[in-house]
């Protein structure tokens, strides 16, 4: 008997360990926090009074060059050290993209070794492993507060320096610096089969949402295709409606990063085919009218590359990171095309373009390693051409654009611009304790919007109703003005 | 001064004493070979719980500063209304796990007499727990698509793809399926554990029902069941607490979503999608007050139960008895 009270006690125990197995390392992210600290100001000031002395000697500057000051394939040629990198990017890392572009970078930098690790999982895994601080020197930023960069990361440059290097600096700024540089930046179209359209005889690419649903009815009546393939059960293809957000939808690129968190009736529908509420609401709609695949719980993402590829999928809506990977799915990629989302603000079709994942260097790495890293994120963003070959829009300032943007000619691309001093940690607060996690991971509220629609458990109404609910008490629980 | 020292020495003389004894190096022995699990099981276990016990006082993420809280997080808990609805979903689970131990323990004692091909069957049937969970779900994943293995099979048996249900899709049966994706997986390790106990029972006793004119049911019912009733309580036990944890199949096959989503998925978002950890940790202690609640009416109950069971046992002896004695009588009288 007693035997099996504690088993069934030990049992119960370890059960809900699984939690803790996760936050146990929180006591050294404490420590790590009080030193690290102390580092950045060091760092910051060492950076002040490096910049003017930069100018006189710009030869290889003393401790830990900024990303400004140093020249490639003249610096830093001879240093030596094995430096470690992180990643997402797991499909480039199998295919050996990533080995070729590091064995490039050797041919310049003989003696710095680049080890790499794509990580499956990567923005929950790379927050843990950054929280034990056991993960190398180069890292892609997971979903942390901007407070806490300095903590963690090195200061690429001052923002006004980095401004002149790179487009989206200001992706990870925090109090005028810089501790990211986007590997990639994408442009938030929508990713649609020009042979499927022609079929459908849709001539023009939609501007509204009206007209856009009218081309996935077309779509439907008129082909076999799939007008608009949700990838339901993957999740963060979900989420990834939420990238339209504030330049698309409001024609505003300071919306979502600094009016959003002050907007007391965000989900409110404006009535002229704009703002959030219409940008869901053609999600619903989709689903409500059947333009969507038969069975959403089962949708497969490998499996839709080859699929858009073969013309068996209308639309899709995804940032511009993914065209490249439906181009090479098959051997239909000139059907591919990528448009502007279907929404018109005034007059104007507006296009959010930003940073994908951005390089950041370990803040805790030896001096020799941080140059090294330094060297090599500089080089990865200006000659590795990664960028270019994934069809990103261009990172560094002036490089070229892939043609997969002709259609957004006559478009206004815009960047979203960081959060006002003082407010940076906002929209992550709001976020979390709505728990709608907006470009944070909230795929969960989207899929609602899917099955609520499909199976009419709740009017679209209903489910605006509820978030704004939901973003009005994270409001009053931060003390957030909302007007 | 000189006392004490004299003191201490005499202390360290005799400790060494006790030491180098037969007693000493027995206590010695003991403690080496107990620390070892005691040390795991306190780091990976006990200390780990109470720093969640901890957390669940403070309003935390992963990173950054904490706040404490107090008994704010489990009010919001109970305020919430996923978190409790999501326990609804453990109902199918516990349904699950009763058709499973029922098939279980048929297959068990079905097996254990002698069966043609007997161990192939038990290899195949308790062959799918060797496999990992998050396996099993991709499996059952492709398995319910639309079209795919499941509807594939079942048009072989003449139904019609339009008049089956979407298994994943309609919120109706999705749980259903999903359930049998965890009973498909564990039932063959409760049926081993069954057979396990049910070859301990003493043969002879076979021998003698059959004597005294028990059919097969009668056998299993008096002798097999009361025989090995610790086990199947325990394995109750466990599918019950095990059901209210419920997490691999919904959170590999569905993610949790479309109606889904049992208590552990919603916890596992709320701490790592919301990163409201402290949330999340009272949530788990709840759910460890939730299960020591389940576990204890569930002794009791079966206190109650095999009580009469063995009471109906002691009256079936008494009638054999009556009857033997009446036959005895007979032979006498004759």
């Amino acid at each position: 008997m007693k035997l099996r009270k504690m088993l069934a006690l030990t049992l119960a125990t370890a059960m809900t360990l699984s939690l803790v197995a996760c936050g146990g390392s929180a006591e050294t992210t404490e420590t790590t926090t009080e030193t690290a600290t102390e580092t950045k100001t060091e760092a910051e000031a060492e950076v002040k009074e490096e910049a003017p002395a930069a100018e006189a000697e710009a030869e290889a500057p003393a401790g830990v060059p900024t990303y400004t000051q140093i020249t490639l394939g003249e610096d830093y040629t001879d240093l030596t050290a094995e430096i470690k990198w992180i990643h997402h990017k797991t499909d480039r890392e199998e295919d050996g993209t990533i080995a070729a572009m590091v064995a490039e970078f050797n041919k310049v930098y003989p003696n710095i070794t680049v080890t790499t690790e794509g990580v499956t999982d990567y923005a929950e895994d790379a927050l843990l492993r950054l929280s034990t601080g056991d993960w190398g020197d180069i890292m892609f930023i997971p979903a942390v507060d901007k407070a806490e960069l300095a903590n963690y990361f090195q200061p690429f440059d001052t923002l006004e320096n980095m401004s002149t290097a790179i487009n989206f600096a200001d992706a990870w700024e925090f109090g005028g610096t810089s501790y990211g540089v986007p590997y990639m930046a994408n442009a938030q179209g929508v990713l649609y089969n020009k042979a499927v359209f022609e079929a459908a005889g849709i001539t023009e690419l939609p501007t509204t949402p009206d007209e856009f649903l009218a081309a996935l009815q077309a779509i439907k009546d008129n082909t076999d295709a799939i007008p608009l393939y949700t990838n339901y059960a993957a999740g963060w293809t979900m989420g990834a409606w939420d990238a339209y957000i504030g330049t698309v939808s409001e024609g505003d690129n300071t919306y979502m990063n600094q009016k959003f968190v002050h907007d007391a009736a965000p989900f409110d529908d404006p009535g002229d085919g704009t703002g959030i509420y219409n940008l869901y609401k053609i999600l619903y709609d989709a689903v409500a009218n059947g333009l969507i695949e038969d069975d959403y719980t089962t949708t497969d993402w490998e499996g839709c590359k080859g699929m858009i590829n073969r013309g068996e999928i209308g639309t899709m809506v995804l940032g511009s990171w993914a065209f490249a990977q439906m181009v090479e799915a098959g051997e239909n990629g000139d059907d591919i095309g990528y448009m502007p989302f279907p929404m018109t603000v005034n007059g104007t079709q507006y296009v959010a373009a930003g940073g994908d994942y951005n390089f950041a260097i370990n803040v805790n790495s030896s001096d020799d390693n941080k140059t090294a890293a330094m060297v090599f994120v500089k080089w990865m963003t200006e000659e590795s051409g990664w960028c270019y070959n994934e069809g990103g829009y261009t990172v560094a300032k002036g490089g070229q654009n892939p043609d997969m943007y002709a259609a957004f000619d006559g478009c206004e691309v815009l960047a979203d611009m960081p959060a006002i001093a003082g407010e940076e940690t906002f929209l992550n607060d709001v976020n979390a304790e709505s728990e709608l996690s907006f470009n944070a991971g909230g795929n969960a509220k989207v899929q609602r919007i899917v099955e609520a629609a499909a199976t009419g458990s709740e009017s679209y109404d209903d489910i605006m109703a509820d978030w704004t609910a939901k973003w009005n008490d994270a409001q009053d629980y931060l003390g957030i003005e909302a007007n | 001064m000189a006392a004490m020292t004299q003191v201490s020495m005499k202390k360290k003389r005799t400790l060494g004493e006790w030491a180098r004894s037969r007693d000493g190096q027995k206590v010695f022995v003991m403690v080496a070979f107990m620390i070892i699990p005691l040390v795991l099981l306190f780091v990976f276990t006990y200390l780990p719980f109470a720093e969640m016990f901890g957390f669940s006082f403070y309003n935390m993420k992963y990173i950054g500063e904490r706040k404490f809280v107090g008994l704010k997080n489990y009010i919001r808990v109970f305020q919430r209304d996923d978190c409790f609805s999501a326990l609804k979903n453990s109902l199918y689970y516990m349904g699950g796990s009763v058709v499973q131990l029922a098939l279980a323990l048929y297959l068990a004692t079905v097996l254990s007499f002698k069966v043609k091909g007997g161990s192939i069957f038990k290899g195949f049937m308790f062959f799918p727990y060797l496999i990992n969970g998050i396996a099993v779900g991709f499996i059952f994943k492709f398995f319910y698509t639309r079209g795919f293995v499941f509807d594939t099979v079942l048009q072989w048996f003449g139904f019609e793809l339009e008049n089956l249900p979407y298994w994943l899709k309609d919120q109706s049966i999705n749980n259903i399926s999903l359930v049998g994706t965890s009973v498909w997986r564990y039932f063959g390790q409760n049926m081993v554990l069954f057979i396990g106990a049910i070859m301990s029972v003493d043969s002879e006793l076979y021998e003698a029902a059959m004597l005294d004119g028990a059919n097969r049911f009668q056998q299993f019912m008096y002798i097999i069941l009361p025989s090995i009733k610790t086990i199947i309580v325990l394995n109750v036990i466990l599918s019950i607490t095990g059901s209210l944890s419920a997490f691999e199949p919904p959170y590999v096959i569905t993610s949790g979503a479309n109606g889904t989503g049992t208590y552990f998925v919603i916890m596992h978002e709320i701490a790592h999608t919301q990163q409201k950890v402290g949330v999340a940790s009272a949530m788990a202690i709840i759910l460890l007050m939730i299960i020591f609640a389940a576990t204890i009416l569930q002794k009791l109950f079966f206190k109650y139960v095999f009580r009469s069971a063995e009471d109906e046992d002691l009256n079936a002896t008494a009638r054999r008895d009556k009857k033997l004695a009446k036959l005895a009588a007979r032979k006498a009288g004759r």
